[in-house]
């Protein structure tokens, strides 16, 4: 059941997928790595949209070099948690929500208990290792896994459902190598906000999700294409698996 | 005969893209890329390493199929082919 706040509240979107489809948010509970780059405003957008219960989790504190791009954190932040201005930010956005804001290191010790019965994992890390481990933790729970990557003016996403599509592995099986990565806020934004559209579309079983699609976004042409993607049927993180669930937004 | 090679992110800023450009017969996946990033020193180095091998990140597809880069230096390039080559982009 809504409040009269919250129904004016999400007024505009239920004209889209209705109060069950409100209700569905609000039932989420929904997993972001990282209140970086990308995790701004994936959790900014989630939040707003009213997502039940974001879990945002992060390790740093907030630097000014990050303010050119992680719109979670103003230049007042510069030297607090992450995860305590993101808590502020997103529980000022909307009230009506439970932001649980962890300042933890995921690791291999950790992941499966933190990332616990989500309903979906939001991949807003800026490394490949981390990536890997939440490919690992989505395959083994049946969690869909939101990617997204960016660097400079271009960025990539794609919507991991394991067993069906192919899995991070299956795309990318080994990690470039660690950089300090140009970035212009932009970047993270656009590809933020399209993670972000694709849980809402999955919650809500709303139009055709990025499966086996690999989006590549080109900023610096103002062009985005996609590249279809195939598992990879000897795939060490997913070989193997298959999945009988049915996938929402999936009309096939 | 002709194919095409699109090259992305990093890749396109360093060689360009939409490459169109005429092969012979029976030449390999590996050679004509090889050929076409030596045209820049940034561009081959950022797709191939010291030894002329690919750099094991480096992803490869023809007509949106993959190819494995332990492959590509067997693998016949087929008329029409069109090439993607991109590196995973790694920040959020």
């Amino acid at each position: 059941m809504f409040s009269q706040r919250e129904l004016e509240r999400y007024k505009r979107q239920m004209m889209l997928f209705g109060e069950e489809g409100q209700e569905r948010l609000k039932k989420a509970h929904i997993f972001i790595t990282g209140a970086g780059g990308l995790g701004s405003p994936v959790s900014i957008y989630l939040a707003v949209a009213g997502i039940g219960t974001i879990t945002i989790i992060d390790m740093d504190v907030v630097d000014q070099t990050n303010l050119n791009r992680q719109i979670l954190h103003y230049d007042r932040d510069i030297g607090r948690k992450k995860t305590a201005s993101a808590e502020e930010k997103l529980q000022e956005l909307n009230p009506d929500i439970i932001i649980n804001a962890i300042d933890v290191k995921i690791d291999e010790s950790n992941a499966i208990n933190l990332i616990g019965n989500a309903d979906g994992i939001v991949d807003a890390m800026d490394n490949y290792p981390t990536r890997y481990l939440l490919n690992d933790v989505a395959i083994a729970k049946k969690i869909p896994l939101f990617h997204g990557g960016i660097r400079g003016f271009y960025g990539q996403a794609t919507t991991i459902i394991p067993g069906t599509t192919p899995c991070l592995k299956c795309i990318f099986p080994k990690a470039p190598p660690k950089e300090v990565f140009p970035v212009v806020g932009v970047t993270p934004g656009i590809i933020g906000t399209i993670q972000a559209n694709e849980v809402i579309k999955y919650l809500t079983d709303s139009g055709e999700l990025l499966l086996g699609r690999l989006f590549i976004w080109d900023g610096l042409q103002s062009h985005g294409e996609e590249i279809c993607v195939e598992r990879n049927p000897a795939c060490k993180a997913c070989g193997g698996m298959t999945t009988k669930k049915t996938i929402p937004g999936k009309k096939k | 005969m002709t194919v095409k090679i699109r090259f992305f992110a990093r890749f396109r800023e360093l060689l360009g893209t939409d490459i169109v450009t005429d092969v012979a017969p029976g030449t390999m996946f590996t050679s004509l890329i090889t050929s076409v990033a030596k045209k820049t020193p940034e561009g081959y180095a950022a797709i191939f390493d010291e030894t002329g091998a690919f750099h094991e990140f480096v992803i490869l597809m023809r007509n949106g199929k993959r190819i494995d880069i332990a492959d590509a230096d067997k693998t016949v390039i087929a008329d029409g082919d069109e090439i993607a080559v991109f590196p995973p982009v790694a920040g959020g």
